[in-house]
């Protein structure tokens, strides 16, 4: 059944941070001031790659109103950070390695002295050749940019023998797909306010995915303990994992305590393109071979993923992308390797689909290619080959077991949009233009259907570190607070929160207090990232859901004589388990109770026994479908119609779970059609939103259906999967077929070039005169 | 937030002039120092990306309400440069008369853009997408001098802009109706304006083209005018395309011819996101498909494809 308002009926609620988000009235951090505060700026390096010979501050420094000019020589514990590996450095010293290198930051009475100060500060550069390619950076001869070399991380993984498999196969595919710079676009760019307290504390109050990693970060930088700091997180203005790295945080920090005031930094958008994180560009090529029945009997895959000047979270991503190039499918043999490489090139990192968007592109685009040489249906082809319950993942690891992408193939086969597809390939028509709506296309409109499977792991995978976590607490003024260390960016953590405790106690919403982004009030939940947070609050509930009710019923029986037994959770109180007649509020609980009545949880994230570093234990899948229309004057793709079947567990916010895929698919448009972060000798071409583009309303058409599969197998006990980024993922390979029902032409290059697909005036006029 | 033009700590001086000749007299004064402004929208992208530095006076051309509003005159439609273009787009007269350029200032920015931006700005850039379906109404540009008025062609001006453009001031654009321009033959004039973009909206042009004619019996059309432009390209009319269209029928043999002619004489931009013969290609088969739809048999009164 396809997810709607009306389907949904009264499980579609209006999530609790909405009126404030869509009415301006909600304060995100970066809205927020102190009096007196000071504005802090950061000195970008000038140069993609170069030596620093001396930085002279001292000009800076006198201009009146500038009350800290900071240098690497003014960090007092580690100069450098990472989540995963700390090679970025906070202030460079001897070197920069792409143009948003920090190399001094500045806090001034007002942002216009802030400005002219970094125009005064002179550094003297030494170009070196820039790495603006990984090819570059692989060769012998390359500079290196670490004591390591250029190569961040390698990744293999093989079953069997590929090269002698390829001699037995009737057809054999090869082809290299290269995807581009993403951009997250978050509306809110980085920045936050930095208040030192009169206790000697630090209070951080700025964006990111998880607020007592980026604490930890920032004492290491400090040299102070992580109690000493503070750091309040939520409510963010979209992340899209890309403010799970520290981005601002060491410079306002550094110059709060420098200064002892409090420090404002708000990146403009064009800071935020130069300084920011982007998706791994990724060029993979695969050669990937079947039998005469459609069986594949060969996969090799080559990945190369520009990583940028520093870590980050570089080799996860690669690590990601190697387990999704082989994605849903059985192979007999298989040979994959990955290469994340430095360059001088932006910084790339986490971005929601974190390296799966990459790698099922290629790998649906083999799919698609091998099915037309088969002569085999596409959708057909993909379940000869398609992993079904009880098989392992893809390195042969233990998984939690679904039959999820059986199950969303055959609700992608059934839905009208495929049946649309096989109607048109009847009527031979499906690359002609077709009808719609009764209304005749002129005639160099072409459309197609195409569709593309997912799957997708979620968590952070073996042997890393995924703690979850949460607390549950009956507070003094009666409230029930749910306390997590989760953050909110959008994509509805409030509603999924308040769903998950009304929907497990049978408590109203007015019961309710959400405790999440603040680091003094929270446990480590782990991060708010790898589509884990609705799954984790769902499995900590499962196991705080009977202490808690149990203590707060016998507080309740106490209090009012009754047996506990006879008592039930109810909006506003504890009622009568019959009469559902309120015998005590939650407020009078609270008063009266002899001691504070609560719950807490720590564990690990679910994990598979396989020891390889990521691997995944839990998988959502998906199946997309999309009808395009191309333009043969112009070579430019419309999306007309989306359908999306997801694989996930239970719904637990409907409305919600419908955005996290429209959402999601509003990206993987954009990243197929529109979006790419060019970059020209290791500088952006695109500095800002007129050249950096993203899908607007009128990009966005049509309608996106999206249909839940909650169906689990019998005894399953993880609950729901996640969803925040398997949306993303599937839109981009199916336009690429939908593209080729279209016009003939196969697309391996996003976004979609439209000069590919612009007829010659010649062909053109003769194509329509045909007709 | 700081922004990264200008000087830092420093804004402009905004000057306002009582009269065009002394808005002309300031910028003579102030040289490059002194830039005319009216919606500023425009130069502020161009401040924000450093393509221009912010300049030490704005002159303020929103203080000489006389260069703003339509003016109706003698077999002709006057706009005044201060005319927002939100304002051109819901004009009356413009969509009755002149329908092109409603359509192709529709589609200029986005609806916050179009209440800031004038009519004026988008001529005086030389590569505003207003400019392509001017062209094919033979638009005269009427300026302004310290000392003086004159009139001069659109086409001309784009061509040739002369010495000393700096010192004068664009008053008023005129739009000669139809009626009173070719004369004679029968029928009705048609037209279409058609913008590519790399998005659907919201989007610099890579490519504008302009068709102009009247439908004769016969299903073909006379006295055409053909009009490409787009990006940093200078809109220009393209006569050989005008001469393959004028009386001949629509064919596969004409649209090639058509093609060929296009790609002969349109002069398109080129930058690192769409190249010179993607634009080629792609101005051919709009104006080609605008030949195409308009001479069709079926095209029915109004009706008419609002997207390339």
């Amino acid at each position: 059944m396809i997810l709607t308002r009306e389907t949904a009926g009264g499980r579609w609620r209006i999530r609790p941070d909405g009126p404030g988000k869509v009415t301006g009235r909600l304060k995100y951090l970066t809205d927020l001031a102190l009096p007196g505060m000071l504005h802090g700026v950061v000195l970008r390096s000038a140069h993609p790659h170069a030596r620093i010979r001396a930085i002279r501050t001292e000009r800076a420094a006198a201009l009146p109103g500038v009350r800290a000019v900071l240098t690497h020589r003014d960090v007092p514990g580690l100069n450098a950070f990472g989540i995963s590996r700390q090679d970025q450095p906070v202030f460079c010293s001897d070197r920069v390695r792409y143009v948003g290198d920090a190399v001094a930051a500045v806090a001034a009475d007002t942002p216009e002295i802030a400005e002219r100060a970094l125009g005064l500060i002179e550094v003297d550069y030494e170009p070196l050749p820039v790495l603006d390619t990984p090819e570059k950076a692989l060769s012998p001869d390359a500079l290196k940019l670490h004591p390591h070399g250029n190569v961040l991380h390698r990744s293999e993984y093989r079953r069997g023998d590929v090269d002698a498999a390829f001699a037995e196969c009737v057809h054999v595919v090869e082809e290299t797909y290269v995807t581009p710079r993403q951009m997250h676009t978050y509306l809110e760019t980085e920045g936050g306010l930095f208040v030192p307290e009169p206790d000697g504390r630090l209070t951080v109050y700025a964006p990111t995915q998880h607020g007592l990693l980026d604490r930890l970060q920032l004492a290491r930088i400090l040299g102070v303990p992580e109690e000493a700091i503070r750091v309040v997180s939520s409510p963010i203005g979209g992340s899209f994992g890309g403010k799970d790295e520290l981005n601002i945080q060491p410079y306002g920090a550094l110059l709060a305590r420098a200064t002892g005031r409090p420090v404002k930094i708000h990146h403009s958008r064009r800071e935020s393109v130069r300084a920011g994180l982007k998706r791994h560009p990724m060029r993979i090529t695969m050669k990937t071979g079947i039998d005469a029945s459609g069986r594949l009997l060969a996969h090799r895959v080559r990945i190369v993923a520009d990583t940028g000047p520093y870590a980050t979270l570089g080799a996860e991503v690669l690590n990601f992308a190697t387990e999704h190039v082989i994605g849903p499918y059985r192979y007999a043999n298989l040979d994959v390797e990955g290469v994340s490489v430095y360059t001088n090139n932006g910084m790339s990192g986490e971005f929601r689909g974190f390296g799966g968007n990459q790698a099922i592109f290629a790998l649906e685009g083999q799919m698609d290619r091998l099915a037309e040489l088969a002569g085999i249906d596409p959708w057909e082809f993909r379940l000869i080959n398609l992993r079904r319950m009880g098989d392992p993942g893809p390195f042969g690891q233990q998984i939690a077991q679904t039959d999820g992408a059986y199950q969303v193939w055959v609700k992608l086969k059934e839905s009208p949009l495929w049946r649309e597809r096989d109607s048109l390939k009847r009527a031979g028509e499906a690359s002609a233009s077709a009808q719609s709506g009764g209304a005749a296309r002129p005639p160099w409109i072409r459309t197609g259907i195409g569709a593309a499977m997912v799957m997708h792991g979620f968590g952070l995978g073996y042997g890393i570190p995924d703690p979850a976590a949460g607390r549950l607490r009956l507070a003094e003024d009666g409230r029930i607070e749910a306390i997590f260390g989760y953050e909110e960016f959008g994509q509805g953590l409030f509603a999924a929160i308040e769903a998950l405790m009304i929907d497990t106690f049978g408590i109203g919403p007015d019961d309710l207090r959400i405790v999440v982004g603040d680091t003094d009030r929270v446990p480590d939940s782990g991060s708010s990232t790898a589509s884990r947070t609705t799954a984790m609050i769902w499995q900590a509930l499962r196991r705080m859901e009977q202490p808690f009710r149990r203590k707060l019923l016998e507080a309740a029986a106490r209090l009012t004589g009754r047996a506990a037994g006879g008592l039930t959770l109810a909006p506003g109180g504890v009622a009568d388990a019959e009469s559902g007649v309120l015998l005590i509020r939650y407020a009078d609980l609270a008063a009266k109770a002899e001691e504070t009545i609560g719950a807490q949880v720590h564990f690990h994230f679910p994990t598979t026994d396989l020891e390889r570093i990521g691997a995944h234990f839990l998988y959502s899948y998906a199946a997309v479908a999309v009808k395009v229309e191309v333009n043969l004057l112009t070579g430019r793709v419309r999306v007309l119609d989306q359908y999306h079947a997801v694989a996930a567990g239970p719904v637990v916010n409907p409305m919600g779970y419908v955005g996290q895929i429209e959402g999601g698919s509003g990206m993987a448009l954009g990243f197929a059609l529109l979006e790419d972060a060019v970059m020209e000798n290791g500088h952006y071409l695109t500095g800002n939103l007129d050249t950096y583009l993203i899908p607007t309303i009128a990009d966005s058409r049509g309608t996106v259906a999206v249909e839940p599969v909650e169906e689990l197998p019998e005894g399953d006990p993880y609950g729901p999967r996640g969803i925040g980024e398997i949306g993303s993922v599937g839109l981009a390979p199916a336009i690429a077929e939908a593209i080729h029902e279209a016009t003939g032409v196969r697309v391996s290059r996003l976004p979609v070039d439209p000069a590919l697909l612009i007829r010659r005036p010649e062909d053109l006029w003769k194509a329509v005169d045909g007709r | 937030m700081v922004m990264a033009f200008g000087t830092p700590g420093r804004d402009p001086e905004v000057l306002r002039p009582r009269d065009p000749a002394e808005a002309c007299r300031m910028k003579a004064a102030l040289g490059a120092e002194g830039v005319f402004v009216a919606g500023g929208t425009l130069l502020r992208t161009q401040w924000e990306s450093g393509a221009a530095k912010m300049p030490g006076a704005l002159i303020d051309l929103t203080a000489l309400p006389a260069l703003d509003g339509i003016a109706e005159e003698a077999g002709a439609l006057v706009i005044g440069p201060l005319v927002r273009l939100s304002d051109l787009v819901r004009s009356e007269p413009v969509a009755a008369g002149f329908p092109l350029l409603a359509e192709a200032v529709r589609r200029i920015g986005a609806p916050s853009i179009r209440n800031l931006a004038t009519i004026g700005g988008n001529v005086a850039s030389r590569t505003g997408d207003a400019l392509t379906a001017l062209l094919v109404y033979d638009a005269e540009l009427i300026w302004r001098t310290e000392r003086r008025t004159e009139t001069m062609r659109l086409e001309d001006w784009l061509a040739d802009p002369g010495a000393g453009e700096g010192f004068r001031l664009l008053a008023g654009i005129r739009l000669k109706r139809a009626g009173a321009a070719a004369g004679g033959r029968a029928g009705r004039i048609a037209g279409g304006f058609r913008k590519l973009g790399r998005r659907e909206a919201f989007i610099p042009a890579l490519v504008t083209v302009a068709v102009l004619g009247r439908l004769t019996e016969d299903g073909t059309l006379a006295g055409v005018r053909v009009a490409a432009g787009g990006g940093s390209a200078v809109p220009s009319r393209l006569r050989a395309a005008e001469a393959v269209i004028e009386g001949a029928r629509v064919s596969p043999e004409t649209l090639v011819r058509l093609g060929e002619a296009v790609a002969g004489e349109y002069r398109p931009a080129s930058d690192a996101f769409a190249g010179a013969e993607y634009r080629r290609r792609a101005a051919a088969n709009l104006i080609a498909a605008e030949w195409f739809t308009l001479c069709a048999p079926d095209r029915k009164e109004g009706e008419h494809d609002p997207d390339p």
